[in-house]
């Protein structure tokens, strides 16, 4: 009774682990967005212009302040994000500000969003797209791995041979 | 008449500073230190208040092996691998912030439970001789940890992100980079006291421990380690599985050591994949017997003192010994000298008491012997 009792527990106590543990994979999934306000060109026979100037809000910090064909960005954590556009159309205009919410897609770490496509309402496919990191070739012996080389300085040579003099015999 | 007043006074004098030779020792050093290294003390309580977040969960998880009576647990380094394995997947599945750190602590406790199953097993097989045991079971470990983490990360076990891949497309690079996790749980409820950073989570983190493990030895398992300590014949006698608390006593410090390292990296803001785990057992140790514990007596009043003692020390002694010898190299040098230092002296001054107490039992024993053999 009593290890069945304890057996229970145990259970119960790795479902709870289990549980939260899958939670935080959730809430905790991590993303960096990067902003263009550059004109989209030729979307079905249309062009969208890039705005003047775009302040760019996330959680009350000015993240981006972005003239046309600047590119600015952000970190955010979790899929619902929030940010608030500061939109000058025109130099010398009026500031329109904007509240967008977006649903982020849970596997892509870096997402590219154009700004005009997305301030004119257009198909997720007009503003969305994943940002590929550029790859850079690195030389595969520029990093000192542990374990390889020589800990104690000597390399090939023990030096037995010519402090020893035994290279004669 | 006066004299017979001060030699008991003097004696428990004698006896204090006796028994807390290693924090006064180290408080001398720190005062002589601390107007030669010029820091100002908002520095100076700003750093310690840091330090403290950092290192005190490590230090506090090493009070459960003392407590069953099996010395200073150097292999609480199993847990500081088993955090680094959590954390390098959680790195990798790019969960950050407070949801990384709560992730990368509940991944390490399956790997913390094997570590710590196998260590206290092991030591079970070597009893009164747990100390270089676990030492030598550190560096045991550390070449699986290579294994899988040089040479199996990226290759059998998937990672994804090539930020983290050694350029050769397997194994994991010599610092992985948590700057989207660094410092979360510092900076979360953080309050600042004239310019002083109070980490406020993560010290109601510690917190929290302390109030277990003050809980915990009031528990019938706290009690049985308690006395498994104490004797493990009369233990054994009692009723006590022996073997099965001390295994426990292991896997606890293990599970918590893995805590501690998760808070520890996200204070730091990166990982060494290869070398952060190989120092924390030697400091965390040096701290809690430069606090003036015991390889059998430790507190929770220990583990406080020794990190703010043995970390002031590490502050203040490159910039006192730039000062006294014009190279900064040589407070380097004095710092690392005297954290293996204290060890060695805490080690000595142990076996010397128990020797010493080992001769005046059999002394004792003697004389009593003698005094019947007279009086027959």
């Amino acid at each position: 009774m009593k290890s069945t009792r304890r057996i229970f527990v145990s259970l119960l106590l790795v479902l709870v682990l289990a549980g939260v543990a899958a939670t935080m994979m959730v809430i905790g999934r991590g993303h960096t967005l990067y902003f263009d306000n550059k004109t989209l060109e030729d979307y079905q026979g249309q062009t969208y212009k890039a705005a003047h100037k775009v302040v760019v809000t996330v959680k009350g910090e000015d993240v981006a302040k972005l003239g046309a064909r600047e590119r600015g960005s952000a970190i955010w954590i979790g899929q619902n994000f929030k940010m608030t556009l500061e939109i000058t159309q025109e130099k010398g205009g009026e500031p329109e500000i904007r509240e967008i919410s977006l649903k982020l897609p849970y596997s892509v770490d870096g997402i590219v969003i154009n700004l005009p496509a997305l301030l004119a309402g257009l198909p997720e496919e007009a503003w969305f797209s994943e940002f590929v990191p550029a790859v850079t070739e690195e030389d595969p012996g520029a990093e000192e791995i542990p374990g390889e080389g020589d800990e104690f300085g000597l390399g090939d040579d023990l030096g037995l041979e010519s402090d020893l003099g035994t290279g004669d015999i | 008449m006066s004299r017979k007043n001060n030699s008991p006074a003097g004696k428990r004098v004698l006896e204090l500073v006796r028994g807390n030779a290693v924090p006064i020792m180290f408080i001398i050093i720190c005062a002589i230190f601390i107007p030669l290294s010029g820091f100002s003390p908002s520095y100076l309580i700003n750093e310690i208040v840091t330090r403290m977040g950092r290192n005190l969960f490590l230090v506090l998880c090493l009070l459960f092996p003392i407590m069953a009576g099996m010395g200073l647990n150097f292999a609480m380094t199993l847990g500081a691998m088993a955090a680094e394995i959590a954390i390098i997947f959680t790195a990798d599945w790019q969960i950050w912030g407070i949801p990384g750190v709560v992730l990368a602590m509940i991944l390490s406790i399956p790997f913390s439970i094997l570590l710590g199953w196998l260590c206290g097993n092991l030591l079970n097989m070597a009893k009164g001789r747990e100390m270089i045991t676990s030492y030598i079971m550190n560096f045991f470990i550390t070449g699986w940890y290579q294994l899988v983490v040089l040479y199996m990360m990226g290759s059998i076990i998937p990672i994804i992100h090539s930020s983290i891949k050694l350029p050769r497309g397997y194994g994991i690079r010599n610092t992985v980079s948590l700057l989207n996790m660094r410092q979360c749980l510092d900076d979360l409820l953080a309050i600042r006291v004239k310019g002083v950073k109070i980490p406020v989570l993560t010290f109601l983190l510690i917190g929290l421990l302390c109030l277990f493990i003050v809980w915990f030895r009031r528990t019938k398992l706290g009690q049985d380690m308690r006395a498994v300590g104490q004797d493990m014949q009369v233990a054994r006698d009692a009723g006590i599985k022996v073997e099965r608390t001390r295994v426990l006593s292991i896997v606890m410090s293990t599970v918590f050591a893995g805590f501690g390292m998760v808070i520890y990296l996200q204070n730091i803001g990166n990982l060494p994949a290869y070398t952060g785990h190989s120092q924390i057992g030697m400091f965390c140790i040096a701290a809690l017997l430069v606090g003036g514990a015991s390889v059998e007596k430790a507190t929770i009043g220990n583990a406080f003192l020794g990190v703010v003692l043995f970390h002031l020390m590490f502050i203040v002694a490159p910039a006192a010994g730039g000062v006294i010898t014009g190279d900064s190299m040589v407070g380097e040098y004095f710092r690392v000298f005297l954290s293996y230092g204290v060890i060695t002296l805490a080690l000595i001054m142990y076996e010397t008491k128990k020797r010493m107490a080992k001769s005046k039992a059999g002394q004792e024993l003697a004389e009593a012997q003698a005094k019947e053999e007279a009086a027959q």
